[in-house]
């Protein structure tokens, strides 16, 4: 189904619509569910957003997407957020498509977009190797031509929800001379072909949300590689202004700080002093976080580029929110260290959820050692 | 135009080696400089048009704070045009109003705000000294603390309790019975302890009277806290740029230590602690010059004093320690930077202080809700 044209609403309107949406269509069991959601259990959220032209919010309209400017994504975005939504495997949503749409073939974008609409392919990102991590451009997973096959040898490891993967998008090592970044390719790969093996791994919080992936012989035609050979660095790179500030957002937090509240109030803690000032402080390092990201949303409403100082963002987002987790473990005492919800002083609150929650965030996407290598480099203009 | 003018003060109307002359003098600035920063319309920027100020806003005020206080001048712009002067134009005394405002614009007179009374206390309406009827005047009576802007001041806006409640009188430095001990702060500035004893000031100094004065010396006390945070963005801005800068060019083991990545993620922390705090700053003044009142002024003010404080002094301690033992140096100036950061810090409140007024305030803001 074609998406209505948001294009003519105002901004308020588009919100409006957008809590109404949510509201009425997203399965309420699955608001603040503190982990990444299985594609089993938000394949009927797919569907419904399929189904009313609402799963590519970042699509032009002509591709079946929303089509929606800059401001109307972030709304959508903040609005998830403050409903509590599971992200749906979206990978080929918000990297794939958008990729193929930039440098991909016209067989690849009349094959593969429709799919990736419908939901009939879902897509895992292979990026990350075992010597590979902060420094992604060691990776050396190889392909080497075939005929018109690449044949594919070697680990991808990270990788995201891929034992619910159709298919995986993969930068392979395609050459050794020169800059590590430029002997580097984009791979569109069927992970049912034969001698792809997905090995899940169990995270800390004891879920299985990510995965190893081993490659032996894994024939992939050349058809598949996306914006030439050894060009993957600068595809992988060609992420859009709104992805990267909405990591920065202040809503995510936001759950763990009203958890934290509920509990303080309930064991009568904004009577102690020592609280309420470890308390506001992390209050006050999400409203001033606030500030800095209505800046960054005013810069993309402008239709602007965002530079790399947005990366302070992801920094300080990320640790405050660990912060404020840190905290709400201390607060539950003894229950901070047992999992699952348990009744504390009258509320029923799980601490560990949000407090495994938290983690990730300043490993993945670029830990936070290496976006503060990023801001003293590009931002500070620091010396290597 | 107006960032121009005070960049060009900045660069040409004040240098560092005024600065280093001026501390511990009295009165530690020199009124040639607040005569200029008069013919700029600086003390007018929040005077209202019909008092002879150019009405414009907080924006305006910050670009000038900002500015100056990153090139450490040592004039009391704030205290006497911000703080005294926002008391002032929202007094109800019409004739003596205009008298003081007209002349503050002018340069002609600097006035300074004395309501604080003991350390640590930041409510407005904590106030001891009082004011009784006597003959056909008024005499007043206790002491006020850490009176910003005290040295070299033609007079004070004092508040006392007068038997109908709270009020602002004004009383000329020279009246009879005025004491002030100006003591030293950090900065190489002084901060005024002033004694009232029997001070007879005749009925017409009534600047304020318990129908306006609390909410006048709250809106003057917050909009101040964010002319403050101003100043100390730019004392913070310019002690980072220069740390920076010297992380760029300080050679050791061969290789400039801006590339030793202990000290580089060091400054982009501070780095991230000053764009947050120009965030907020940004916010505050918007909401300020929106009219927002009350509880939820409040609540900004303190939310961008703490911010800027916080990041303020750390931003200038760490100054210190980037530079090393040159940075310990009375000659070399990162010390002056953080000596200003520590008054201005300390000034009506400091990062912790204004956390716990943020709680109390949102506190509030919730009974009222729910109530």
């Amino acid at each position: 189904m074609t998406a209505p044209d948001f294009g003519t609403l105002t901004d308020d309107d588009f919100r409006a619509r957008v809590r109404e949406f949510l509201t009425q269509h997203y399965p309420t069991h699955l608001r603040f569910v503190l982990r990444r959601a299985r594609l089993a259990e938000m394949r009927p959220w797919y569907d419904i957003l399929s189904q009313h032209g609402w799963i590519a919010p970042n699509w032009p309209r002509e591709y079946g997407g929303m089509g929606l400017d800059a401001g109307k994504m972030i709304i959508l975005l903040e609005e998830q957020e403050r409903h509590g939504v599971s992200r749906v495997p979206d990978h080929g949503i918000v990297q794939v498509g958008p990729i193929i749409m930039k440098y991909g073939t016209a067989e690849q974008k009349k094959y593969y977009l429709p799919k990736i609409l419908s939901g009939e392919h879902i897509w895992g990102q292979g990026y990350s190797e075992p010597n590979a991590g902060s420094d992604l451009a060691s990776l050396t997973t190889s392909a080497v031509p075939d005929g018109d096959d690449f044949i594919v040898n070697g680990q991808k490891i990270w990788t995201t929800l891929a034992h619910d993967s159709t298919h995986i998008y993969l930068l392979v090592r395609t050459s050794k001379e020169g800059k590590k970044q430029e002997g580097i390719s984009f791979l569109l790969v069927d992970a049912a072909s034969p001698g792809i093996t997905i090995r899940p791994i169990r995270n800390i919080a004891g879920h299985e949300e990510f995965c190893e992936v081993f490659f032996e012989n894994v024939r992939v035609p050349q058809a598949n590689l996306v914006g030439g050979l050894n060009k993957g660095w600068t595809v992988a790179k060609a992420l859009l202004s709104f992805e990267r500030i909405n990591i920065g957002s202040p809503r995510r937090p936001q759950y763990a700080l009203k958890k934290l509240e509920e509990l303080a109030r309930a064991k009568g803690l904004f009577d102690d002093p020592g609280f309420v000032d470890k308390f506001t402080a992390l209050e006050l390092d999400l409203a001033d976080l606030g500030s800095l990201y209505a800046r960054y949303v005013e810069v993309v409403k402008r239709g602007e580029e965002l530079g790399q100082e947005v990366s302070m963002l992801k920094v300080w987002a990320m640790e405050s929110w660990q912060r404020l987790t840190d905290l709400l473990l201390d607060t539950a005492q003894e229950y901070g260290a047992m999992p699952g919800a348990h009744a504390m002083d009258g509320v029923e609150v799980d601490v560990l959820s949000p407090f495994y929650y938290a983690r990730p965030g300043t490993i993945y996407g670029g830990s936070s050692e290496i976006q503060r290598n990023i801001l003293a480099k590009y931002v500070l203009k620091l010396p290597a | 135009m107006l960032r121009d003018s005070v960049a060009d003060f900045a660069k040409r109307g004040t240098d560092i080696r005024r600065v280093r002359r001026l501390r511990d003098t009295q009165p530690g600035f020199e009124r040639a400089v607040w005569q200029q920063m008069a013919e700029f319309g600086w003390l007018g920027i929040l005077v209202p048009e019909q008092y002879g100020g150019l009405g414009l806003g907080c924006a305006e005020m910050a670009i000038v704070a900002t500015g100056t206080a990153g090139a450490l001048t040592p004039e009391p712009l704030t205290a006497a045009a911000v703080l005294a002067g926002g008391a002032i134009a929202r007094s109800d005394n019409e004739t003596l109003k205009r008298e003081l405002l007209e002349s503050l614009v002018a340069g002609a007179l600097i006035p300074a705000l004395a309501w604080q009374e003991r350390a640590g206390v930041l409510a407005a309406a904590a106030v001891a000294v009082r004011a009784e009827p006597f003959e056909a005047a008024i005499k007043l009576n206790g002491s006020k603390n850490f009176v910003a802007g005290a040295a070299g001041a033609d007079g004070f806006v004092v508040s006392a309790q007068a038997p109908e409640g709270l009020a602002l009188y004004w009383v000329p430095a020279s009246a009879g019975g005025v004491a002030l001990d100006l003591q030293p702060l950090a900065d190489g500035r002084t901060t005024g302890m002033l004694r009232l004893n029997d001070v007879v000031v005749p009925k017409s100094h009534l600047l304020a009277s318990p129908v306006c004065a609390a909410a006048a010396l709250q809106a003057a006390l917050d909009t101040t806290l964010v002319m403050a945070s101003a100043e100390m963005s730019g004392v913070m801005g310019r002690a980072l740029d220069m740390s920076i800068e010297y992380m760029k060019t300080r050679v050791q083991f061969g290789k400039p230590i801006g590339s030793f990545q202990a000290l580089a993620h060091r400054a982009v922390d501070l780095h991230i602690q000053r764009e947050l705090s120009s965030a907020v700053l940004d916010d505050a003044v918007a909401l300020f010059d929106a009219g927002a009142s009350g509880a939820r002024r409040s609540a900004m003010a303190s939310r961008v004093k703490a911010r800027c404080s916080e990041a303020g002094l750390r931003i200038t301690r760490e100054a210190i320690q980037i530079h090393g033992a040159i940075g310990f140096t009375d000659e070399y100036d990162a010390g002056l930077y953080l000596k200003r950061a520590m008054t201005l810090s300390a000034w009506l409140g400091n990062a912790a202080q204004h956390r716990r007024r943020y709680a109390e305030l949102s506190a509030a803001g919730q009974e009222g809700a729910t109530a």
